[in-house]
């Protein structure tokens, strides 16, 4: 069949649906037909889902002439979903397509959450199309001689590419493609990415530098144009705006209001906690809602989640209190309006969100900010001007991710061994491992082999075994065990699984959270009010709770999140605004706050670095306002803390927001050596920064992570007890251990990398270091806290950083009982 | 660098190590040692370095060294696991000690007795001796003090400028006082102290009342 004869089939089939194909669908279709790999960037609902799986079964039957009466077995593409939760979505496409064009082709999704019995059927019978996760995948390739099970394979789409570009999974999701080039010569590779910054880059981490697939490729715009609306929640009276974030609880009522109006409106919370909040608030305020609202995060179990994701399809919800979990993801037609409680601190985070609403065509996307505290609604301003402008961020991938290889290493060895030549040069093709060198490979060789160094007769290190013919393979069955459970644990936090004592499971819960807890402590979660019975094999036992009971909200860690540097620059142009006579309605809205402001100390201006200092009863404060976000605040932070603290012996403890960011100590800063000496100065700031002692806080917390991906960290697998007694230990622990006897270790390494490059972003510190240098530094000492600094100060979250002994510093303290005696 | 204490009469230094002297016996008390921790972590896959190893043996002949006891007791949680290679230093180290040694077991030691009595240490499940009880779960009972270990203790300081630190410590009650693990790759559990309670906070090479 020529291509004329596959377009026509396609075309019968569009029109059937009573469809009409979009250019960019016929473009994807016609380079696929040719062979070539690519990277499609189309937003969710845009029918980009037909614009791969049509070519994928038009290819078959090409090749196929007698598809329609005889079936050829065995796995023709893969599809790599990120959110296990889409997967069903995907096949129900796949099987109309495959069904209405009378392909006798099967489809199958193996995912955490496919049974036993069904893995190992799909083990003996792989279906033709198989839709899984990045983890998933990986464990294909953990299981004995996986080779012949893709070795037809035609086709891999990784779908929303960009929301694993500059993650973990991207990397294993690299390596994985890296392995199946090999085995599956005749593959395409195909991305599907949102809207971001650097799409080229995308499409060269997909497949490859400079690669062959990289050479046959090309990159396709679905370039639908789609209208935000996005308008600002902004109260009548303004002088009862809070300062510092709330939950932006105070609007409950105008988001009601909102509700009242739409079909169905998604509430969208940063964070999983004000998630909690909002639904337990909302259904407080108005009953009337009940049965017709639902909650949606990450840690509610997947059948809840599924339900809720049906009832919003069936007009079933007026509203939904969610978090990113409802980001991505199929096509909720009803959805009318959109509430953003809080920043999205970016601003293809923002659109993303807006896109969830008024899809049907031609209809405009309505997005409602709601602003917490009176300094987002600054940034409400600015999100205006950047969905104006399509101001979009970059993913950064990430570069040489030794856990993952490591962890990837293991994997091959688990399932039939490798030879490191081979598998070599297939790494070193990855755009994460493009700069690896012969002496890093040897040395995590080495580190699976023999745990690094091994100087010592008496060691009893086990892992990698090397066997004659040079064959790395991992020969223990329980290593192998071990090692199974632990591919997929990318995501850090210990969770634990939530559990009725009757039965019933009702989501996960990190372990920091229910340790402070005992039995008989009651808590709400998923909007249930528990109470805790029993911590028992990872698991919580709880029972319902007497409804007097006072209970405490759960929360989550994590989810702190920065303004990209797109944002903070919109934000900054915004703010410069404040001083003239051009406002935006926020800002106008926003005149009480400024006139306070201005009483005190000043709004400042494009040329003007602004610092504030005042006493209160917790010490003496200064406030530094660069503007520039969070991350990069929490490196100047540090950075000028410790600058300071080799002026004059000092103990500070640093807070920061988007905005600024705050030093705090029992003694008085000399503000004016500080600008005498120019302590902003671009000058030796990596070393600066190494030598600060937060640095080595943070590679600690990013250490969390690389410990539990390299299988240094034993977590087990989640509400299976597994035999683990003597195994326990933090990542905290062996982070001190490698600091003390083996600071070379690539990983230990690893975390102060992550730290420089992707926590303290260190290329935006100096040029936000470098602006600073042109701006006149205006010292207020105020009377009391400013507007601008109310939030930061009240900022719970802090680090320390000290130039005192320790012996010094316990003089001055108390142990914390002093605190529980008032 | 250390600290001197009166318990009931009796006089106790406190090392920062970790370690109690008990200098009317000439005692010296070790807990929470887990000594074959790192080899049992790399036994099965996870490359703890193995350097770590011989830092606990340093550490027990800093503390040896310094008090020259006649006794040592060790409260407890000696080895982490079953016996491995960690066991032929443990001998080597045992066959080098003058010193009487003694263990209390704890919930860790699941090593048979029969090796210990090899090397000639005496197992007990708890010492009483002078009013004292040695055990290695904290345990109240009238009319002893007792010495323990088990919990790992710690203790969160607060200060103004909402400055904090977090310290291994030796954790005094009225009847009782808890140990800090003398083990180097072994984690810390933090407890709050009431008024009746006096910490011991272990700032590096030092040992700092606060109470």
């Amino acid at each position: 069949m020529n291509r004329t004869q596959l377009f026509n089939i396609a075309d019968n089939w569009f029109k059937n649906q009573g469809w009409k194909s979009f250019p960019f669908q016929k473009e994807t279709w016609t380079a696929f037909l040719q062979g070539k790999n690519g990277l499609l960037n189309a937003p969710t609902g845009s029918g980009k889902t037909y614009a791969l799986w049509i070519p994928i079964v038009l290819d078959y039957i090409k090749n196929n002439p007698d598809y329609e009466t005889k079936h050829k077995p065995g796995l023709k593409a893969i599809w790599i979903t990120p959110l296990r939760a889409l997967s069903v979505e995907i096949k129900q496409a796949a099987e109309r397509v495959v069904n209405d064009l009378g392909a006798q082709m099967t489809v199958g999704i193996r995912s955490g959450d496919t049974s036993n019995a069904e893995r190992a059927k799909q083990s003996r019978k792989m279906p033709d199309l198989l839709i899984t996760t990045p983890e998933s995948l990986q464990l294909l390739l953990a299981s004995k001689g996986y080779d012949k099970t893709f070795e037809d394979c035609r086709a891999i789409v990784i779908d929303e590419w960009h929301e694993l570009l500059g993650t973990k999974r991207g990397v294993q999701m690299e390596l994985a493609l890296s392995r199946l080039k090999t085995i599956a010569p005749n593959m395409r590779i195909w991305g599907i990415s949102a809207t971001i910054g650097n799409l080229q880059q995308a499409k060269e981490v997909l497949l490859g530098m400079g690669s062959e697939a990289y050479e046959n490729s090309i990159l396709i715009h679905a370039n639908i144009d789609k209208k935000i609306k996005v308008l600002s929640i902004i109260p009548e009276k303004m002088e009862a705006y809070p300062w510092r974030g709330h939950m932006g609880l105070h609007l409950i009522d105008e988001a009601a209001a909102i509700v009242r109006k739409s079909k169905t409106t998604l509430i969208f919370t940063n964070v999983r906690s004000a998630c909690e909040i909002w639904f337990q608030r909302l259904l407080e305020k108005y009953p009337e809602f009940a049965g017709e609202m639902a909650m949606h995060h990450g840690s509610i179990n997947r059948e809840t989640r599924l339900w809720v994701e049906e009832a919003i399809r069936n007009e079933e919800l007026k509203v939904v209190v969610c978090t990113s979990s409802l980001d991505l993801g199929v096509d909720f037609a009803p959805v009318e309006s959109i509430i953003q409680v809080g920043g999205p601190k970016g601003v293809a985070r923002f659109m993303q969100r807006a896109g969830r609403s008024g899809h049907q065509p031609g209809k405009e996307s309505v997005i409602h900010f709601l602003a917490t505290h009176a300094m987002e609604l600054i940034e409400a301003s600015a999100l205006k001007k950047a969905v104006a402008e399509t101001v979009v961020e970059d993913r950064i991938p990430y570069l040489n991710s030794w856990d993952v290889l490591v962890q990837y290493l293991n994997t091959l060895a688990v399932s039939d061994g490798f030879f490191p030549d081979e598998i070599f040069n297939e790494v070193k093709g990855t755009f994460c491992y493009q700069a690896m060198t012969e002496d890093n490979w040897n040395w995590i060789l080495n580190f699976i082999t023999k745990g690094s160094q091994s100087l010592q007769a008496y060691d009893e290190y086990k892992k990698v075994d090397i066997e004659p013919n040079g064959l790395f393979k991992i020969n223990s069955r329980l290593i192998a065990m071990h090692h199974r459970m632990q591919i997929g644990t990318i995501v850090g936090d210990a969770t634990l699984q939530v559990k009725f004592l009757s039965g019933g499971y009702l989501g996960s819960i990190e372990e920091w959270f229910i340790s402070k807890m005992k039995p008989g402590d009651a808590f709400t979660f998923g909007g249930k009010k528990l109470e805790l019975y029993q911590v028992k094999n990872m698991q919580v036992l709880v029972k319902k709770a007497d409804p007097s009971k006072k209970s405490r909200l759960v929360s989550w860690m994590g989810g702190r999140m920065s303004f990209s540097a797109q944002m903070s620059e919109m934000l900054r142009q915004e703010m410069y605004t404040a001083n003239t006579e051009n406002l935006t309605p926020e800002l106008k809205a926003l005149a009480p706050m400024f006139k306070r402001q201005r009483k005190e100390s000043i709004v400042p201006g494009s040329h003007q670095f602004l610092i504030e200092t005042f006493k209160t009863r917790e010490g003496f404060h200064a406030i530094f306002y660069p503007f520039e976000g969070r991350f990069v605040h929490e490196a100047l932070a540090s950075l000028l803390a410790f600058r300071i603290s080799l002026l004059t012996p000092i103990s500070f403890s640093l807070a920061y927001n988007d905005y600024g960011f705050e030093l705090l100590s029992d003694q008085e800063i000399d503000m004016q050596s500080v600008i005498d000496n120019n302590l902003f100065s671009t000058e030796y700031v990596h070393s600066d920064l190494q030598r600060s002692l937060n640095a080595t806080e943070m590679a600690r917390r990013k250490f969390r992570d690389i410990a539990v991906i390299a299988g240094l960290v034993f977590t087990g697998f989640p509400g299976k007890m597994i035999k683990t007694k003597h195994l326990q230990s933090g990542s905290q622990l062996i982070f001190e251990v490698f600091r003390d006897y083996e600071p070379d270790n690539l990983l230990f390494q690893q975390a102060y990398r992550e730290t420089f490059e992707h926590q303290l972003e260190e290329g935006r510190l100096i040029q936000s270091l470098e602006r600073i240098k042109n701006q006149e530094i205006v010292w207020k000492q105020a009377q009391k806290p400013t507007p601008f600094s109310f939030p930061i100060i009240t900022d719970r979250l802090r680090e320390k950083l000290s130039s005192e002994t320790l012996a010094e510093r316990i003089k001055k303290m108390t142990a914390s009982y002093m605190k529980n005696e008032k | 660098m250390t600290v001197t204490i009166s318990i009931q009469n009796h006089t106790f230094i406190l090392h920062p190590t970790g370690a109690v002297f008990w200098t009317n016996k000439s005692i010296l008390l070790i807990s929470d040692v887990h000594l074959g921790k790192v080899m049992h972590f790399r036994k099965h896959g996870v490359a703890v370095p193995e350097s770590a190893v011989s830092k606990n043996f340093d550490q027990m002949n800093a503390a040896l060294d310094y008090f020259d006891p006649e006794t040592v007791i060790f409260l407890g949680d000696l080895f982490h696991s079953k016996k491995n290679t960690e066991w032929q230093l443990f001998e080597k180290w045992v066959s080098e000690t003058t010193s009487k040694i003694i263990l209390v077991a704890g919930n860790h030691d699941v090593i048979d007795k029969k090796h210990y009595q090899k090397l000639e240490i005496e197992i007990y499940s708890e010492i009483a001796t002078n009013g004292f009880l040695l055990t290695h779960h904290p345990e109240e009972r009238d009319h002893f003090f007792n010495f323990s270990g088990h919990i790992h203790p710690a203790v969160k300081m607060r200060g103004i400028g909402r400055q904090s630190l977090k310290l291994p410590c030796f954790f005094k009650k009225p009847k009782q006082m808890i140990l800090p693990a003398f083990g180097e790759f072994t984690g810390t559990y933090f407890l709050i102290p009431t008024e009746h309670d006096c910490v011991y906070a272990i700032a590096n090479d030092e040992v700092i009342v606060v109470c």
